[in-house]
């Protein structure tokens, strides 16, 4: 049945069944959402037969909670832990596409699908390709299309003796699934985090631990011999063009790409598009580095670390001395960022494949933690080396004590130097405690009495600064006026047209 | 051969009567530098003999190659002067010695930054006119450009030698010449009336003109030849002196001066008798090397030469005949000296153009005292780079007080508003530094009056900045300079290697800071702008990047792009209408062209959101028609809260309609940096807030709801008031001979220009074309002119204006649409214009 092999059926009910779990969320994302009543009875059926085979349980099939969850506040690649625990889930089963992202308290069991790729057609346009640009490749895939790397391989194999003996001399990694299983662990830094391998998919490349490179993204993980570098390789993407793709091209942005399109089965080399959002990030940094407040959005409540990360932020960005705000609001979108205007850009701390938010609808940029590290710490530069997940960003060594630069900073946006706020200001503020926004309120509107009816207003420092220079600051309490205002009949309709409105 | 050490220069800039700051401007290739030189040579810097053979000004090998200035240079020089020559002198004094601080700066029009520069920190000016080209364009521009600093010009009628050798005029006729370019420099200098300043024209018979040869070292006033001959004719100097000009004839036959030509073939005029002939024939006797003739001459003239140089022949002895008698640097010297004015007494009327502050403040009054003892105020008016590679002098004048090494001052950036602290930094000097030409001298503190360079704070001033002591908190800052030109052309630069980054952005930093008018700036695309005033200005930039910024990493640069602006041609055709994400909300807008030449008041400042309300009620009404009540209602302007576009409230009796006035703000200044077509600048474009409704609840009508929707709603507006792009234009003009006539029209009808003036210049050959030239056509006009003319045209071109282009961008197939299609690919932006229907939303 086909739906039991994509879903892995099978697999998944002896995951449940070997750790005993009675309560297991059933996480979909929107495009998958329609099977998930099948899915849910599949398995359960699945479930009953497994018990039935072990005489002398006293446990049912049936006792086992299957709860389907959908519309996740965060990016549906994640595991959505939090919804998962309204339920008391002991597990998430988590479906579709997925970061990989290590969950921070649930064990998770990740479904990829499989979606369908000719394997010949495939192998004979890397082939082709490889043989031509005669570099190193590695394979890389979209983790649904990780059920048909073996026949790929073997595909491959039948070309090379096709080609009698030209992809001998071919150099192909092939990259492996981290893992389908995930076990939370509590020290995120502890990076040999319990994960079952599903098995080499590919077959051991037999290379010693000590001479080679490990290179792991997006929930793949590969290797190269010392003597070689990623930038001399030829990257040899599967899959469709999608989150996972492009943070594959960011970050190995040195590297030649080229992408195989199972759907269309044809080959992709024209990364130009990819390419531009890279100079469109570097233009974000730079524009970062003239913000005077900055808002933190919490893009994800579940992947490890990402408190670590908040908290690595708000170091960071006073460190600067600059006024950060953290803000939790879900999936963010224009007019939801465009309620906090005193913001001139965001920080979006989530998942590495939910992270590049780029669109000119918002009004204030929204860069990664990486781009706010580079922008915020003096001295980083934009090298090319571009890091999304903020995982290898908590190593903790780019919070080390700041030295206070000799130069004035560059903006490159202004087109001089430009000053940013000193630092020892913002420790008095801090002193000043609660009255601090009192002063700055009444501060702000001192020097507002100078032009009164100026239009222009000064930059905002922080958001009280913000608001005292709004021509708009709420309603105003007549406190002399006791009596109550009369009642008003407001408007009363649909938005689309009130009432009022209908008869003209 | 060094006259002067530093310690005796530095004794000399206390005395603040014996200092003259002063530039050097010209037109481009009127011998401004060359001229220098000679003065160079005889304050002793380099040797007299190769004076006129290596401009010592130019110090950098393109300037060299190209022969061309580029950069300003400032050198300071030291003269005494005789007793005898300075018992005529009124002003004050201490002493004979004076120090004279000399900047010579570029006449091409791509570098009149550095002019402007030069002429901030100067009180007088050395205007260079060649004798045969007369007053051109350039020599117009600078001079506008001193007299609005308040600058006092003498003039320097130059390349007398052209006259004599190349020429061959007969006296009469090259005194007409003369007569002439005065007469055209008057002209422009008579149009200032300075009440302060005083009559500012110049007059041989007062000594404010020179004649001078720069190439051969020599020149002399009239005051030289009054002197010689005032004791022959038994009469006062002054009086000799208004005699050796205009009409006054000799006749040496009856020994009569006359007001009008006798008809008497002996009867000359003053000039040409006692000036100009001698002269000539001093130098055909040199030419033709009759040295019998020569040494009784020039013993009658009280020349003496060396023995060795009695050996010289031909054009060399002539040279050094005319430099032993007539010393270019004793008769300019003499002359700056006597009629340049001294800091103290420049800076009591330059006091009002300079300060920003209120006049009677202790700052303004250091200033007008030229007070030593007051508080410091200098500004910085350039940078410039320093021998060890990436640091830079900054350069400027003391206006009072004094500038010593270690001395801690306040940094005034040019955005700094007194009260703040933006653009404020408080940083020690690490040295002062004095120039000697090449050298530069430490010296330990440097007074009121003088030029100055100052070591280690150029990691704080990008271009320019005013600097006072620390403890002076309420000081305000010396008013920003205005340039006569604007960055318009643009490269995009990246590097070869992308690992160079981090060099190209020290490069760039670097870059922005040597060059008072290029522009480093980044795209949103992420691609590093520069902007430049021209083509030559742009190529010298990129040059001085990869070579000298970034040693030497590759650079690509892109062709030459032209930022457009996006303005409307009628009235919104309706009114149009957006929604809120929640559609609760709901603005109505119309865009309007503005009245023709608003934007170009808002960007003069005439019009701005800072003004009183009523003043700019009044302007409005009264200049532009508007209606009183409606300029009350203007909300704000854009983009960057200054720019040319605005927004009116036009509503009546809204509900709620101050809450959400913020909002529409943000959401304008957002549409207005980038428009509908091609997300460049809008400009000239008011937008009308027609109605609004609003959701009864606050909580959805907040930002969120209501700044997208401003935004949408301005596109929509835009959309339906026929809009039209803007394009630079530049004013070019060319000075050519008739016959090259036909081959600038063909170039210019090729080029889309069109010529709107053809003057002949009296009493040459030459013409005179004023032609208005996109800039987007201008990238290789030069060296296409030049081409066509067979090398006798030579255009100098300066931003003009912004010019509609009257084809449809929205028309498929039009010019302005491939344009459009063209700046959006550039841009990495979708090559389809976002249509209508995205912004605006039916009932």
């Amino acid at each position: 049945m086909e739906l039991e092999s994509t879903y892995e059926i099978a697999r998944t009910a002896n995951f449940i069944r070997s750790r005993n779990f009675t309560r297991v969320a059933l996480q979909f994302p929107d495009e998958l959402l329609t099977d998930s009543t099948r899915v849910v009875s599949a398995l359960r059926e699945k479930l009953c037969s497994l018990e039935e085979s072990y005489i002398g349980s006293d446990r049912n099939g049936r006792d086992i909670g299957l709860y389907v969850m959908a519309d996740t506040t965060y990016g549906s690649c994640c595991v959505d832990e939090v919804g998962a625990s309204h339920i008391n889930a002991e597990c998430v089963v988590h479906y579709g596409h997925t970061c990989l992202s290590p969950t921070s308290t649930l064990p998770a069991l990740f479904v990829f699908g499989k979606a369908p790729i000719s394997a010949s057609n495939c192998a004979e346009n890397l082939s082709t390709y490889a043989s031509t640009s005669g570099k190193p490749v590695v394979i890389l895939f979209g983790l649904e299309y990780a059920h048909a790397v073996q026949d790929i391989k073997e595909a491959l194999v039948v070309e090379s003796s096709r080609l009698s003996g030209s992809t001998s001399e071919l150099e192909l990694h092939y990259a492996d699934v981290m893992c389908s299983v995930m076990n939370p662990s509590e020290n995120f830094k502890n990076s040999t985090w319990n994960m079952e391998s599903v098995g080499s998919l590919t077959g051991s490349e037999d290379c010693g631990e000590a001479n080679c490179t490990k290179y792991s993204i997006g929930g793949l993980t590969w290797s190269i011999s010392e003597g070689h570098k990623i930038e001399d390789c030829l990257l040899f993407w599967i899959g469709s063009d999608n989150s996972a793709f492009a943070n594959v091209v960011l970050t190995f942005n040195g590297c030649e790409i080229v992408r195989y399109d199972a759907t269309e089965n044809r080959l992709v080399t024209d990364l130009s598009q990819q390419r531009k959002i890279l100079k469109r990030r570097y233009y974000l940094v730079e524009k970062a580095k003239d913000a005077n407040i900055i808002g933190i959005l919490v893009g994800t409540l579940g992947v490890a670390g990402y408190l670590h990360m908040i908290h690595q932020m708000k170091e960071l960005i006073t460190g600067a001395g600059k006024k950060a705000y953290t803000l939790v609001m879900g999936r963010p979108n224009p007019a939801k960022l465009a309620n906090f205007p005193e913001c001139d850009v965001f920080v979006y701390v989530s998942c590495a494949q939910t992270a590049l938010l780029d669109s000119k609808e918002f009004l204030a940029p929204v860069i990664t933690p990486f781009e706010a590290i580079l922008a915020y710490n003096r001295g980083s530069q934009w090298t090319g080396a571009y890091v999304m997940g903020f995982w290898d960003l908590l190593s903790g060594s780019t919070v080390e004590v700041r030295e206070q630069s000799k130069e004035a900073r560059f903006s490159f946006l202004q087109g001089g130097y430009v000053e940013d706020l000193d630092i020892q200001e913002n420790v008095e503020e801090h002193e000043d405690g609660g009255l601090a926004l009192a002063n700055v309120l009444e501060k702000a509107l001192q020097v507002r009495e100078k032009y009164p009816y100026s239009l222009i207003k000064g930059t905002a420092k922080s958001g009280a600064d913000f608001l005292a220079a709004r021509s708009y600051q709420g309603l105003d309490i007549h406190s002399n006026n006791s009596l109550p205002e009369p009642f008003l009949i407001g408007r009363t309709g649909k938005a689309s047209g009130y009432e009022d409105e209908r008869s003209k | 051969m060094v006259k002067f050490t530093a310690d005796e220069l530095r004794r000399i800039m206390d005395y603040k009567h014996n200092i003259r700051n002063m530039s050097v401007i010209a037109h481009v290739d009127h011998g401004k530098s060359t001229l220098t030189d000679s003065l160079v040579a005889a304050a002793g810097i380099i040797a007299q003999e190769v004076a006129g053979d290596v401009r010592m000004t130019d110090t950098r090998q393109d300037e060299a190659e190209r022969g061309i200035t580029i950069k300003s240079t400032g050198i300071s020089l030291y003269y005494e002067m005789s007793d005898a020559s300075l018992k005529d002198y009124k002003g004050e004094r201490n002493g004979n010695e004076y120090l004279i601080n000399l900047i010579d700066s570029p006449g091409h029009v791509d570098f009149s930054s550095e002019v402007t520069a030069a002429l901030r920190i100067t009180d007088g000016a050395l205007v260079v006119v060649d004798c045969v080209e007369g007053v051109c364009v350039q020599t117009e521009t600078v001079l506008r450009q001193a007299l609005g600093e308040r600058i006092r010009p003498v003039l320097t009628v130059n390349k007398m030698d052209r006259c004599f050798l190349e020429l061959q005029v007969d006296g009469e006729e090259a005194y007409q010449t003369f007569q002439r370019v005065i007469e055209n420099a008057n002209v422009i200098m008579a149009t200032y009336e300075d009440p302060l300043l005083g009559d500012v024209q110049v007059y041989p018979e007062k000594g404010t003109v020179a004649f001078s040869a720069g190439l051969h070292g020599w020149a002399f006033t009239l005051t030289n030849f009054a002197k010689m001959y005032a004791s022959k004719f038994g009469v006062d100097e002054s009086k000799m002196m208004e005699r050796l000009w205009g009409e006054n004839f000799f006749d040496p036959a009856t020994k009569k001066w006359t007001s009008k030509n006798s008809g008497s073939p002996t009867c000359k005029r003053g000039f040409v008798q006692f000036c100009y002939e001698p002269i000539k024939q001093i130098i055909n006797t040199c030419m033709n090397d009759q040295k019998d003739k020569l040494w009784p001459m020039l013993q009658k003239l009280g020349v003496t030469m060396k023995s060795e140089e009695k050996d010289l022949m031909g054009k060399a002895l002539m040279k050094r005949v005319m430099q032993t008698w007539l010393p270019a640097s004793t008769a300019l010297l003499e002359m700056m000296i006597f009629h340049l004015p001294s800091p103290s007494k420049a800076q009591k009327y330059r006091v009002e153009n300079l300060y920003e502050g209120p006049l009677d403040d202790h700052y303004a009054n250091a200033i007008r005292n030229c007070d030593p003892e007051g508080p410091l105020m200098l500004y910085v008016s350039k940078m410039i780079p320093a021998s060890d590679k990436g640091r830079f002098f900054a350069f400027g004048r003391v206006f009072s007080g004094k500038v010593s090494t270690g001395l801690k001052v306040r940094i005034m950036g040019p955005n700094y508003v007194p009260g703040e602290k933006k653009d404020l930094y408080v940083k020690s000097v690490q040295r002062t530094v004095i120039w000697m030409g090449k050298r530069q001298e430490t010296v330990e503190d440097v007074p009121c009056g003088n030029t100055v360079a100052l070591v280690g704070l150029d990691q704080y001033i990008t271009k320019n900045a005013t600097l006072t002591n620390e403890k002076e908190v309420d000081a305000h800052p010396i008013r920003a300079m205005k340039f006569s030109v604007s960055p318009v052309v643009r490269v995009a630069v990246q590097c070869k290697v992308a690992s160079d980054l981090p060099k190209l952005v020290e490069g760039l930093k670097r870059l922005a800071k040597s060059d008072p008018m290029v522009v480093c700036t980044i795209e949103e695309s992420g691609e590093h702008i520069i902007a430049g005033a021209g083509e030559l200005h742009l190529e010298i930039c990129l040059k001085d990047l990869q070579d000298d910024f970034m040693g030497g990493a590759e650079i690509i640069k892109s062709d030459p792009v032209v930022s457009f602006r996006e303005t409307v041609l009628e009235k919104s055709c309706r009114t149009v209408m957006s929604k809120s994400p929640n559609k609760h909300n709901r603005l109505y807008m119309e865009a309007r062209p503005m009245e023709e030449g608003l934007a170009e008041a808002i960007d003069d400042g005439r019009i701005g959101p800072r003004d009183d309300p009523k003043v700019r009620s009044k302007i409005l009404a009264e200049e532009f028609g508007w209606d009183k009540d409606l300029a009350k209602k203007i909300w704000c302007f854009g983009p960057e809260t200054t720019g040319p576009n605005m927004v009116v409230d036009m509503c009546k009796g809204v509900q709620y309609l101050n809450e959400i006035k913020d909002s529409v703000v943000a959401g304008f200044q957002w549409a207005s940096k980038e428009g509908a077509l091609a997300e460049e600048n809008m400009r000239g474009i008011c937008f009308e807030v027609c109605d609004v409704v609003l959701h009864a609840d606050a909580i959805h009508r907040g930002g969120g709801q209501v700044i997208p929707t401003a935004r949408r709603v301005i596109y929509a507006s835009q959309l339906t008031a026929k809009p039209r792009l803007l394009e630079p234009v530049y004013l070019v003009e060319i000075q050519a001979p008739e016959q090259a006539l036909g081959g600038i029209y063909s170039v210019l009808n090729q080029k889309r220009g069109h010529v709107f003036e053809e003057m002949q210049r009296q009493g040459t050959p030459l013409y005179n074309i004023k032609a208005y030239l996109p800039v987007i056509e201008s990238f290789g006009f030069s060296s296409t002119l030049r081409a066509a003319t067979s090398g006798q045209a030579f255009p100098q071109c300066v931003f003009d204006h912004w010019d509609m282009m009257s084809s449809d961008p929205l028309e498929a197939g039009s010019q302005a649409s491939t344009l459009v299609a063209d700046i959006r690919k550039r841009k990495g932006l979708k090559e389809q214009m976002t249509p209508l229907s995205e912004f605006e939303d039916k009932l």
